[in-house]
């Protein structure tokens, strides 16, 4: 019996014995992820780029030189975002917007981890000054690091 | 590496208080002496009802009823109830879920002696049909600055599992007895919303691949199980 006892006791003790981890994803990073292109081929752009979001006083990329790729949030319960490109050269300022129209879907890993809004992309276009185009790749925005459209920049520019 | 460690000394001090036991034993041989049918028990895992009553993250409280063939297979129903109420720990993230859930399966009973202790291994299979809620009343557009709170309620859930189990049992007092195992949890399917996976499974725990989790069964023995034992007494 005294046997007996002490190893429903053991048992007992390695039942307490439990451990908790916190597993969040490491990419968790919602974002619109644009890739710059010309006459067909990935290209970067030379001159200095800022990128701000309309409607915000928030500026997403504030002069970046060489940018070839950009990642840029969305909002989370908006239909459309419209994003303001605006490039400075020698001597001259152009200006695009970009925007974008999505269904949001709201997404959680787990209690610990933050939650997020994934997105669908529907619609994209642009007033074209220094873009000529714009095309979907990959409509949903979410962890993956996909590229998620593809910007046309206008020959010469 | 903790769950090997924990696997191994469970495993370890089983098999050492069985070999000890051995040693000792004089008596009859279950193929000697158990009956065809050894009757029916009931019992109920006091490690769901505990954690329950302490304000545990997560419980699962159950009760099961097995039949007896020869004090070796042991076929049987567990059934319970799963509840989680999770918090985030660094920010106002809450997981709820409560749902019922079912496990069939066998045990085979290893010890040969006639003794009324029981060193068995089983499987199960598990299953569970259930809603889950996710909540953050602070969920907030860093950028556009919006902030609206996330009531996700009502999502809906289904999983399939197998379940490995090693246990031992012992006869406290006439009809009553008391055992523990531990669970290994194998995840076959599982149908869950886009928005998010849920923390916790009912039945399962900690959602994942795998899982482990343990009972401490309070049985009884009802029927013939109970007449033979009460002689034996």
């Amino acid at each position: 019996m005294r046997k007996q006892t002490t190893y429903l006791i053991c048992g007992l003790l390695l039942l307490l014995a439990a451990c908790e981890t916190i597993d969040c994803t490491l990419y968790n990073t919602v974002g619109l992820k644009a890739r710059f292109y010309s006459q067909g081929a990935a290209v970067s752009i030379t001159d200095t780029l800022t990128i701000s979001a309309c409607g915000t006083d928030s500026v997403l990329l504030n002069r970046a030189v060489s940018a070839s790729d950009v990642t840029l949030p969305m909002s989370f319960w908006q239909a459309a975002d419209t994003f303001l490109l605006r490039v400075e050269g020698d001597g001259y300022v152009l200006a695009d917007t970009l925007c974008v129209q999505k269904t949001n879907t709201p997404h959680f890993e787990s209690p610990d981890c933050p939650s997020t809004m994934f997105h669908q992309i529907t619609a994209v276009s642009c007033s074209r000054t220094f873009i000529d185009s714009v095309v979907i790749v990959q409509p949903s925005v979410n962890f993956s690091q996909f590229e998620n459209i593809q910007i046309h920049l206008r020959s010469g520019d | 590496m903790k769950i090997f460690r924990f696997i191994f000394a469970a495993a370890i001090s089983t098999l050492l208080s069985l070999t000890c036991g051995a040693r000792e034993y004089n008596g009859p041989l279950i193929s000697d002496e158990a009956p065809l049918f050894g009757g029916v028990a009931v019992s109920a895992d006091l490690v769901g009802f505990s954690m329950k009553a302490i304000g545990g993250k997560f419980a699962n409280m159950e009760v099961s009823g097995r039949l007896n063939f020869m004090e070796k297979y042991f076929p049987l129903v567990e059934l319970g109830i799963g509840e989680c109420d999770k918090e985030g720990g660094d920010n106002s993230n809450k997981f709820h879920t409560r749902a019922p859930y079912f496990r069939i399966g066998a045990d085979y009973n290893f010890n040969r002696k006639f003794n009324g202790n029981r060193f068995f291994g089983g499987l199960r299979y598990g299953f569970t049909s259930y809603e889950y809620d996710f909540d953050n009343p602070t969920f907030q557009d860093a950028v556009w600055k919006t902030q609206d709170p996330l009531h996700l309620h009502g999502l809906n859930g289904r999983n399939q599992w197998l379940e490995l189990a090693i246990g031992v049992e012992t006869k406290l007092w006439s009809i009553v007895r008391l055992g523990w195992s531990l669970r290994y949890r194998m995840k076959l399917r599982q149908k869950v919303s886009e928005m998010g996976e849920p923390w916790y499974v009912p039945g399962f725990g900690k959602n994942g691949t795998t899982t482990f989790g343990g009972t401490v069964n309070l049985t009884f023995d009802v029927g013939k199980s109970a007449k033979s034992n009460k002689k034996k007494k």
